[in-house]
């Protein structure tokens, strides 16, 4: 870590405190593009579990559906079986699940997201403020 | 030619080495990321072929059709991929240290370099 290590920031020339400065930027853009990455993924499969609870214990007769066909065209379905599901399990290949085990596996990778997320969200809060002192030293800097 | 045109010469090429260096460099990690990610998906997958019964179906998506695969098949399929992965962020990782090494290397001769120069410059 910089802020820890054998050089002092105050020592440095404004040139290179710059190019800190530059490093620290990239680093917290980079965190917060994959903090919003892993939120997306989070709200997929937030959706993937809406729409099997709409779908789940639905009896005959009320199994009427409207297939998307594009965006703003529908036609009317009917669905044939709703007591399995497939599930994308990544890389390519997808299972037959019943509807509480897919639930099942939609919810684990919910609470592994957050998880992941919550990590990410306080390294993020650590880099902004490892950051703010820096950006308070260069602007020192350049008033002298 | 004067010395101190030829370091200077020297330099530029030493310098001109090390950016190819560096940007062989941030390639191999920046795939080695890449297999790493991959590697995260498969391991995940393999967990998931683990954990399901016995009679559940298994397809693969080949383009936009799926297909209906065995299961043991896929289950191998996965662990082979795995090592192959695996494998190759070895591989890399090795690439990624000797570039590394290669790179410190380069970066003393350069500096030797700048202190002669500036030595024939006074």
């Amino acid at each position: 870590m910089a802020s820890d290590g054998p050089i002092n920031l105050a020592d440095l020339p404004l040139q290179q405190l710059q190019a800190v400065k530059n490093q620290m930027d990239e680093e917290i853009q980079h965190l917060t593009q994959s903090y919003a990455q892993l939120k997306q993924a989070q709200v997929k499969f937030s959706d993937s579990i809406e729409s099997l609870n709409n779908i789940d214990g639905r009896k005959d007769g009320k199994k009427n559906v409207l297939i998307p066909l594009t965006s703003s065209l529908y036609v009317p379905g009917t669905l044939a079986d709703v007591s399995k599901v497939i599930v994308d399990i990544g890389t390519g290949y997808m299972i037959d699940k019943s509807i509480p085990d897919a639930k099942d596996f939609y919810k684990t990778k919910v609470t592994f997201l957050r998880e992941n997320l919550d990590g990410l969200q306080e390294t993020i809060t650590q880099r902004e403020n490892q950051y703010k002192g820096k950006r308070s030293l260069a602007w020192l800097r350049r008033r002298n | 030619m004067s010395v101190a045109a030829v370091t200077q010469q020297q330099l530029e090429k030493q310098v001109g080495e090390f950016q190819n260096l560096q940007k062989e460099y941030s390639k191999a990690v920046s795939s080695r990321s890449t297999l790493e990610a991959q590697l995260k998906e498969n391991e995940m997958v393999k967990k998931e072929f683990d954990n399901i019964k016995d009679d559940a179906t298994v397809y693969k998506l080949i383009g936009p059709v799926l297909v209906k695969q065995d299961r043991p098949e896929a289950a191998a399929n996965v662990n082979k991929r795995i090592e192959y992965i695996s494998g190759e962020i070895k591989r890399l990782e090795a690439q990624i240290k000797s570039f590394e090494e290669k790179q410190e290397q380069k970066k003393m001769e350069i500096v030797k370099l700048q202190t002669a120069f500036e030595q024939l410059k006074q």
